[in-house]
């Protein structure tokens, strides 16, 4: 079997309650190897709680873990062979870093600790710190451990929750862009939990999006932009985020209060929501417009302009690169891309294929 | 603004002082009735002013009886001591970190033993004693002492335990450390301050413990406290051996007390990691 198609992961049906409350329902998921997951959604959607199902350190209410094809519903953490960052690091605060990195390796009876350790802690560069305790170090430097801890063994999967959270702007960038880099050179698999979409849009092969504790789609970064299946995922994938407008299709047309007679390849009668990037809407310069919007602020990005609009009483947002020449409360011609554009059921929120 | 920050100092010596002179007088008495003769002892109004003599001590270090009981309180209160730990660090992680039916009925169970108070159980103690044969030994009072001390160890270990981040455990097992090695290896050595104040409580009981060591033993197993009331007589009480004795008893709790005063602040103050 090709290995790059082996199933490493395979989750089927859990969910888990928590007395009463159920936080994860029914859910499916198969991770290749090789492949970079990120679980993706708001706090509270059960993601992270999916995670500690993978890693044992949760027992799901029902439903079957596989992993390289072995069912491990009965095995406990140590005996499932991953390694996991926690988002507080979870170091051993009595053991100096070498000892933290020695620890894994001694339990596992693994020779030539001094080298890997070694190996590790210069690749993650913490070899200047050693010899100290966790509390003495600064928090990018604790996760740094927390990483090398994860990689001085090799488990069939890396699981990773929230680990960059805890670190400021600038040094998320720096580990968002190493880690990426680790995946590729160790070429193994990895599931990364966090609620970050610019991470999970950064680092992933393939999103798993999650909401209220079930998963909204699978996809890479690219199918999750381009084609949301629900007006939840077109609101969270995107920074800016979609807009959306309220309106109503009769006979292969869009009519809300503002915009009429837009062409879809739908010829159903439903109350439905537009579904537009910000990207994909135009200030019209040639007196060609699908609808006019008050202006209400923008601001300065650098490549370009944010303008946030008004119609009727309800903001959304165009970006532009062209210089504002407009006033607030002035009224700007807007073109919408035909191409772009979605269609969402306005009651269940799913997308209309048109 | 200085005058009032000097006002607010002063304020707070002048409390601390009163609460210090108000703990430390009857320790300073005691000092000063030990190095009075029995006839200074009694003098009425009392003698602030006196020349101190150290017969007293000359006296009780020479009394083997004062160092059978020294010695039957070391052996307790060491015993005492490691047989709570023992028995009551494990029971607590088990209480702090897994979830099983009637885990909290067992944390109320095991605090209920202090609900009444020890005299209540002297009685019942005393007959199983007899019946077993342990009045008068060492064994037997330990026991008893045990009995007393393990709520105590419990709930503050377990608090101890609560306290500390489960992340770290859990990466213990992601390591593949087993369930025993992750309590030996790491959640009793970051937890060693509060093993080490509620041992220094624990100690500090059993050596001070009067009721049950009067009652439970006789010649053979007695204890300082004991000991030292033999010198309240049926016709006078020799007031200045007395003081020498219970200072000679307390020395040892006091040195004990500096050596460990830090970690038991330690670990009665702050949590598992800091």
């Amino acid at each position: 079997m090709d290995s790059k198609n082996q199933i490493k992961l395979k989750l089927v049906n859990i969910s888990k309650k928590f007395d009463l409350t159920e936080v994860l329902r029914d859910t499916n998921l198969e991770v290749k190897e090789k492949e970079f997951i990120v679980i993706l959604g708001p706090s509270g959607c059960g993601k992270t709680t999916l995670l500690r199902i993978i890693a044992g350190l949760e027992k799901q209410t029902s439903g079957e873990v596989f992993i390289e094809n072995i069912n491990v519903n009965k095995k406990d953490p140590q005996d499932r062979d991953i390694s996991m960052v926690f988002q507080n690091y979870g170091l051993y605060p009595h053991m100096k870093v070498k000892q933290n990195l020695e620890y894994p390796l001694k339990i596992n009876k693994v020779k030539n600790k001094e080298e890997i350790i070694s190996k590790w802690a210069s690749k993650v560069k913490i070899i200047e710190y050693l010899e100290r305790y966790p509390k003495q170090l600064s928090g990018g430097q604790r996760q740094r451990v927390a990483l090398a801890r994860a990689l001085v063994r090799s488990p069939k999967i890396y699981l990773m929750d929230e680990p960059l959270s805890n670190l400021d702007a600038s040094l998320r960038l720096e580990m968002r862009s190493e880690l990426k880099h680790l995946h590729e050179e160790l070429g193994s698999t990895f599931i990364y939990v966090t609620h970050d979409q610019i991470e999970a849009m950064t680092l992933a092969t393939r999103i798993v999006l999650m909401n209220n504790g079930k998963i909204e789609q699978i996809g890479t970064p690219q199918e999750l932009y381009s084609s949301p299946s629900n007006v939840f995922i077109g609101s969270f994938i995107g920074s800016p985020p979609m807009n959306f407008i309220e309106g109503e299709i009769n006979n292969s047309f869009f009519n809300s209060n503002n915009i009429k007679d837009l062409k879809v390849n739908n010829r159903n009668k439903e109350k439905v929501y537009l579904g537009i990037r910000p990207d994909d809407l135009k200030i019209s310069e040639n007196g060609i417009y699908d609808f006019k919007a008050e202006l209400f602020s923008s601001e300065y990005l650098g490549d370009g302009y944010l303008f946030t609009l008004k119609l009727d009483e309800k903001k959304f947002l165009l970006k532009s690169q062209k210089i504002n020449s407009y006033k607030t409360s002035e009224l700007i011609p807007i073109m919408i891309d035909k191409n772009k554009f979605h269609l969402f059921n306005f009651d269940s929120g799913n997308i209309i294929n048109n | 603004m200085n005058s009032k920050f000097l006002v607010k100092k002063i304020t707070s010596y002048l409390l601390i002082l009163i609460f210090a002179v108000w703990c430390l007088f009857p320790i300073y008495w005691l000092l000063a009735t030990s190095l009075k003769t029995n006839l200074q002892t009694n003098a009425d109004p009392p003698m602030f002013i006196f020349k101190p003599i150290i017969d007293n001590y000359r006296l009780i270090i020479q009394d083997p009886d004062i160092w059978h009981v020294f010695f039957n309180s070391l052996i307790v209160a060491s015993g005492t001591t490691f047989f709570s730990l023992v028995l009551g660090v494990p029971a607590a992680y088990v209480l702090a970190k897994f979830k099983f039916k009637g885990n909290s009925d067992y944390s109320f169970w095991i605090l209920s033993t202090r609900m009444a108070p020890p005299i209540a159980m002297l009685i019942p103690f005393y007959v199983m004693y007899n019946n077993f044969g342990i009045l008068d030994t060492h064994i037997g009072l330990i026991l008893a002492h045990i009995s007393l001390n393990l709520s105590l160890v419990v709930w503050i270990m377990r608090g101890f335990f609560e306290d500390m981040p489960k992340e770290i455990e859990e990466s213990s097992y992601i390591d593949g450390a087993s369930y025993l090695n992750t309590f030996y290896k790491i959640s009793l050595p970051i937890s060693r301050n509060g093993m080490v104040a509620v041992g220094i409580l624990c100690f500090l009981f059993s050596w001070n413990e009067f009721l049950m060591a009067l009652i439970l033993t006789d010649d053979n197993a007695k204890t300082v406290p004991v000991g030292i009331s033999k010198f309240v007589g049926y016709q006078l009480i020799k007031w200045a051996e007395l003081a020498a004795s219970a200072m000679f008893m307390i020395v040892p709790i006091f040195i004990f007390l500096v050596f460990f005063q830090k970690q038991l602040i330690k670990g009665l103050t702050m949590g598992a990691i800091r």
